[in-house]
C-alpha cells in the first residue's frame, strides 16, 4: 500500500513566517510583488505601535483577482513562474501580525480580504482563515495592504529604523537596488516612497527613490586636495559573462564600479563600507551574498562594487543565502567572476587610482613629518642644554665630550639592539660596552652584567630605582653601585667590575 | 689593389623586413634574407646540426639526430610535411663541442656550410647562428676532446661563416641579474668593441647581421646603447644591422613580470635609438611566453624547450599546457607525429632507442608550438588587436599563475579590456 507523507500545515506556516524577522523584509517582499504586478509607483508607511508596527503598502499595479489573492495567502502556491516571488513564501511574512487587510482592484473589481490574529492563531496551532468580500470601486487597478501589529524579531524593532537605514536596505537588499535596467530593455521603472512615523525618524518627510541602482558619476582623474583619489570613480559597463559548467552553459550579468570613499558615499551606505562593498552575487537582480574571494587578496575589496546576476542561483526561503554553492554552476560562476575581477584589478585606471591614494598618503605623511620637524626645531631652539633621549644621541654626546674631557673615549662601533651595543676605545684598549641614555636603562632592558666591561650613559637616571636593584639583587647576583668610583661590583659566583662612564660629567669637565 | 673592408662597408643591408599586419604592438611580417623568406612572428627551434656523429648519422646528437631526420625526410615523415616546422633553425657556435669531439671531426664539420651539405639539402629554412656568448663568457674557449679553440670575435665570426649562417650575431657579453652597474657597463663596452670588430669582419660577407642587446629595464638598455654609440658613432649604430637580438633573459624566463618589463623597455629604448623598424628577436625564450612576447612586438624566438619538455616527460597539448607523456594522450592530437602509427608507438616507448621516443615527442611539441604561432599570426591578420586579445585571454589568460601578465599585456599593448 502506498502512503503519502503528511504535512502539518500550521507548522509549515509558522516555520516559514519565522524565517522573517525584520520589518524591512516586508518592504522587500512587497516591492518585488509590486514590480511583478507592473506597478509604476509603490508607497510604504511604517508606524510604531505599542503592540508591533503598522505597515501600509500601496501600489498601482495590476491588482489581484480571487485566485491571485488565494496564492497571496497560500503557502508555496505561487502562480508566478519566472518572476521574483515564484516560491510563494514571501508574503507569509505578513502572518507575523495581529491583522492583515488586503484591498485590491483588478479590472474594476475590488476585493477586500481580512485575516484576524494570524500570528496568535498559528502559535495556538490553529490555521488562520481570511474572509474575502467583493465591492465595486471607481479605481481601475492597485493594491493596498495594511498589516497591523507586525511582530519584529529581537533586535529588529521598527524604532531602530532611520531613513538612511531604510534607503541602504532598499538599495542593497531589494529590487530597489536592481541592476536589471543595465541589461533588460523590458525592465520598467517603479517609483518608491517610504514614510516613517515621526517617532521613528523625523529628519525628512519621506524617502523617494526608484527600483534602479544608479552608480555615482564617473570621475577618472584625481581631485585637488589632500585626498585626491577620494572621489575618483570608474564605472565598468554591463557585460554578459558566459559560464560554462559541467552540464550546461549560462550567463551572468555583471556591472559595477570602483571608487574612493567619497564616491562610494554617494550611494546610500550605512555603517562600515567593508560590510557593503565587494562583489555581490544576485538573483532577479537583487543582491544576495558577497563573494569577495573573487577579488585578489592584494586588493581591498571595499573599493569595488560589482553585482553579478545569475538566474541559476538557488536561494533560501528568505532569500538571504545561496543554497546551491556546491553545484557545478556556482563553482563555475565564481571562477569566471574571479577571472573577470582579475581584469578589473589589472586595469591601468585602477592601478593609477591606487597609486594616487599611495602618493597622497605619502604627501600627508611628509606633511605631518614637516610639522613634527618644525616642532623639533622649536624644541632645539628653546632648550638650554643638550640632553640625549636615545642611544644615538648618547653616542653623539660621547663624541662631543672628547673636546672637553681630559681623556678620550671613542665609540668604535655600534650595533643597535645588541646587549653589547658598542665597542668603546679607552686607555688604548677596546671594551665591550652597553650604551644607554641612563644607567637605569641597562637594568630595565635586563641586560647582563657579566659580559659588559663598561656602561656608557648620559647620566645615572633614577637613583632610587638603582638603590632598589642594589637591595633586591640582579639576575641572581648581588649588585653594589660605587658611584664615587664610577663602578658597579657584581657578584654572581665570581665578581666582576663594570666601569660607568657618565657622558654628562665628561661634558662638564 | 683590393682595399680591405672597413666598418663603413657594413652599411649594406642583406635583408628586408616588411610588416604586413599589426595588432597593437604585435606585428606580422615577412623577412627576406638573400632569397630565404620567413613569416614572422616565428620560432626558431634550436638544433645541433653537428653533434659528434658523421654523415651517415646526420652528424649525430640523439634527439637532435631524430629531429634532423624529420627535417630531411629520413624519418617516418616526409620532408615536405615538416618543411613549415623547419622554416628556420637556430644553431650556436658554442654547441659545436658539446659532444666532446676531436679536432679532425671539428675541422670536418666546418669544411662545408650546413645548407650546402647533401645531407641537409631538404633544409631550406633560415639558419640563425648564435655566437654562444653566454657560454663563452664562462669558458672563453671551445673545448674539444683533444683540442681547444681560443674564442674571440674573429674566431666566432669565422665559425659562423663556415657554418653558413643566414643571420649572424656578434659575440656578446651577456649580463646577469645580480651584476653591478660597473660590471654591466664593462660588459657593454666589451660587447660594443666586439660589435665594431664584427662589422669590420662581416663587411663583405653576404649574411644578415643582428645586434645583441642586453638589459632588464629602459635605463640599462639606454646605457648599453649609449656605450655602443660611443664606440661606433650614431650613424653606424643605426645603419649596419638587419635586426636586433635581445639576450640575457634566460635567468628571467620564469619571472614573467620582469620578462615583460625587459622586452617592452627594450622596445622603447630601441625606438628612441631609431631601431623600431628592425626585426626583433628574443634569445632563448619560448613556450608560454610566446603569445605575450608577440603582443609586445617580438618577431622571432629561439628555444630548445620543445626538446627539454620531451626529456622531462612532458607532451605539449598547447603552447601553455603540457601533460605527462605517461598519460599517452596521443589519440586527441591530429598532428603529423601523433597520427603516424609508428611514431605513436615510439612515443609509447616501443622503440629500441630513447632518442626515437623523445625525438618523436620533441617533434610533436615543436609542431604544437609552431602551429600555435601560425594561429596567432592568423588572428593578427584577420582580427587585429581584438583577435590577439581574445587569443591571449583564452590561453595564457586562463592560467591562474599567468593571468595577471596576460592582463598587463592586453592593457599595455592591445588597448585594454575596459
Amino acid at each position: 500500500m502506498k502512503k503519502s507523507p503528511q504535512v502539518n500545515e500550521v507548522n509549515e506556516f509558522l516555520e516559514t513566517a519565522s524565517d522573517f524577522e525584520d520589518p524591512l523584509e516586508v518592504i522587500r517582499e512587497s516591492l518585488s510583488n509590486s514590480y511583478d504586478a507592473d506597478a509604476s509607483e509603490v508607497s510604504f508607511e511604517i508606524r510604531s505601535q505599542p503592540n508591533g508596527s503598522d505597515i501600509i503598502i500601496e501600489d498601482d499595479g495590476t491588482g489581484m483577482d480571487r485566485t491571485t489573492l488565494e496564492t497571496f495567502f497560500d503557502l508555496g502556491n505561487s502562480q508566478k513562474t519566472d518572476s521574483i516571488g515564484y516560491k510563494g513564501h514571501g508574503t507569509k511574512i505578513f502572518y507575523k501580525s495581529d491583522r492583515i487587510v488586503v484591498e485590491t482592484v483588478r479590472d474594476g473589481t475590488a476585493l477586500r480580504a481580512t485575516m484576524d490574529k494570524p500570528w496568535e492563531k498559528l502559535n495556538d496551532r490553529v490555521l488562520p482563515e481570511y474572509e474575502v468580500t467583493e465591492e465595486t470601486t471607481d479605481l481601475d487597478r492597485g493594491t493596498r495592504i495594511h498589516i497591523q501589529g507586525f511582530k519584529s524579531g529581537q533586535g529588529f524593532d521598527p524604532t531602530s529604523l532611520t531613513y538612511n537605514k531604510v534607503h541602504h536596505y532598499l538599495k542593497w537588499k531589494t529590487i530597489a537596488g536592481s541592476t536589471a535596467h543595465y541589461f533588460d530593455a523590458e525592465d520598467h521603472e517603479m517609483e518608491i516612497h517610504v514614510e516613517l512615523d515621526d517617532e521613528i525618524d523625523d529628519t525628512q518627510p519621506e524617502l523617494r527613490t526608484t527600483n534602479r541602482l544608479e552608480f555615482p558619476s564617473e570621475q577618472l582623474r584625481p581631485s585637488a586636495g589632500r585626498f585626491p583619489a577620494e572621489r575618483m570613480c570608474k564605472i565598468y559597463p554591463p557585460q554578459d559573462l558566459t559560464i560554462d559548467y559541467e552540464g550546461g552553459t549560462t550567463t551572468a550579468q555583471v556591472v559595477g564600479m570602483v571608487g574612493g570613499k567619497a564616491a562610494r558615499n554617494e550611494l546610500p551606505t550605512f555603517g562600515k563600507h567593508s560590510a557593503q562593498f565587494g562583489v555581490w552575487l544576485a538573483k532577479d537582480f537583487i543582491k544576495v551574498e558577497r563573494v569577495n574571494e573573487a577579488i585578489s587578496h592584494d586588493n581591498e575589496f571595499l573599493h569595488f562594487f560589482f553585482i553579478a546576476n545569475c538566474q541559476e542561483l538557488e536561494l533560501s526561503a528568505n532569500r538571504g543565502k545561496i543554497r546551491n554553492k556546491s553545484s557545478a554552476v556556482y563553482q563555475a560562476l565564481v571562477s569566471e567572476l574571479d577571472h573577470f575581477m582579475s581584469k578589473v584589478a589589472e586595469d591601468p585606471w585602477f592601478k593609477d587610482y591606487l597609486e594616487q591614494r599611495r602618493i597622497a598618503e605619502l604627501d600627508r605623511k611628509a606633511e605631518s613629518q614637516l610639522s613634527s620637524v618644525e616642532d623639533r626645531r622649536e624644541r632645539v631652539r628653546q632648550r638650554e642644554s643638550f640632553e640625549p633621549t636615545n642611544q644615538a644621541e648618547v653616542l653623539l654626546a660621547l663624541e662631543r665630550s672628547n673636546t672637553t674631557a681630559s681623556e678620550p673615549v671613542r665609540a668604535e662601533d655600534f650595533q643597535m639592539g645588541s646587549d653589547i651595543n658598542a665597542m668603546i676605545r679607552k686607555d688604548g684598549e677596546v671594551w665591550s660596552s652597553s650604551l644607554h641614555p641612563t644607567l637605569m636603562d641597562h637594568f630595565e632592558a635586563e641586560k647582563p652584567l657579566q659580559s659588559v666591561e663598561k656602561i656608557v650613559c648620559w647620566d645615572l637616571g633614577d637613583r632610587d630605582q638603582l638603590q632598589e636593584i642594589e637591595r633586591d639583587g640582579y639576575q641572581g647576583g648581588e649588585v653594589i653601585f660605587d658611584f664615587a668610583e664610577n663602578e658597579i661590583i657584581y657578584k654572581n659566583g665570581s665578581t666582576s667590575r663594570v666601569e660607568i662612564i657618565q657622558v654628562a660629567d665628561r661634558l662638564q669637565q | 689593389m683590393v682595399r680591405a673592408p672597413t666598418i663603413a662597408d657594413a652599411v649594406t643591408s642583406h635583408s628586408s623586413f616588411a610588416v604586413e599586419a599589426t595588432a597593437g604592438d604585435a606585428r606580422v611580417g615577412q623577412l627576406s634574407f638573400d632569397g630565404t623568406e620567413l613569416t614572422t612572428p616565428n620560432l626558431f627551434p634550436v638544433i645541433n646540426f653537428y653533434a659528434g656523429g658523421r654523415e651517415q648519422s646526420l652528424y649525430g646528437g640523439g634527439i637532435h639526430r631524430t629531429m634532423k631526420e624529420f627535417m630531411t625526410g629520413r624519418g617516418h615523415l616526409d620532408a615536405d610535411e615538416c618543411r613549415e616546422y623547419f622554416d628556420a633553425a637556430m644553431v650556436s657556435v658554442s654547441s659545436l663541442t658539446d659532444y666532446g669531439i676531436p679536432r679532425d671531426t671539428y675541422e670536418t664539420y666546418l669544411e662545408t656550410p650546413i645548407k650546402e651539405r647533401d645531407e641537409f639539402t631538404e633544409f631550406d629554412g633560415l639558419l640563425f647562428v648564435d655566437s654562444g656568448g653566454f657560454k663563452f663568457l664562462q669558458d672563453g674557449e671551445l673545448d674539444g676532446s683533444d683540442f681547444e679553440v681560443e674564442i674571440d670575435q674573429a674566431a666566432v665570426f669565422d665559425i659562423q661563416q663556415q657554418l653558413g649562417g643566414d643571420v649572424l650575431v656578434n659575440l656578446d657579453h651577456p649580463i646577469a641579474p645580480d651584476d653591478s652597474y660597473q660590471t654591466r657597463v664593462e660588459k657593454a663596452k666589451k660587447t660594443a668593441q666586439n660589435v665594431a670588430e664584427f662589422l669590420r669582419l662581416s663587411a663583405d660577407y653576404k649574411s644578415a647581421r643582428y645586434l645583441t642587446v642586453h638589459g632588464y629595464n629602459y635605463s640599462m638598455f639606454d646605457t648599453f646603447l649609449d656605450e655602443l654609440t660611443s664606440v661606433l658613432g650614431p650613424h653606424l649604430v643605426r645603419s649596419c644591422f638587419d635586426g636586433i637580438a635581445l639576450g640575457s633573459l634566460v635567468p628571467k624566463k620564469d619571472n614573467k613580470g620582469d620578462l615583460i618589463t625587459a622586452v617592452s623597455d627594450c622596445k622603447e629604448a630601441l625606438a628612441d635609438y631609431g631601431f623600431e623598424d628592425l626585426p626583433f628577436h628574443v634569445l632563448g625564450i619560448s613556450s608560454s611566453s610566446i603569445p605575450l612576447l608577440i603582443a609586445l612586438g617580438v618577431d622571432s624566438f629561439d628555444s630548445s624547450s620543445y626538446i627539454h619538455a620531451a626529456i622531462n616527460g612532458k607532451y605539449h597539448t598547447s603552447l601553455t599546457e603540457t601533460v605527462p607523456l605517461d598519460d599517452e594522450p596521443f589519440e586527441d592530437c591530429q598532428c603529423q607525429v601523433c597520427s603516424h602509427p609508428e611514431l605513436q608507438s615510439w612515443m609509447r616507448g616501443e622503440t629500441e632507442y630513447k632518442k626515437n621516443e623523445l625525438g618523436a615527442v620533441s617533434m610533436h611539441n615543436l609542431i604544437i608550438q609552431k602551429d600555435a604561432i601560425e594561429r596567432i599570426r592568423t588572428r593578427i591578420r584577420e582580427d587585429g588587436a581584438d583577435g590577439l586579445t581574445e587569443y591571449i585571454e583564452s590561453t595564457v589568460g586562463r592560467k591562474r599563475s599567468m593571468r595577471q601578465f596576460a592582463h598587463r599585456i592586453v592593457n599595455e599593448s592591445l588597448g585594454g579590456y575596459f
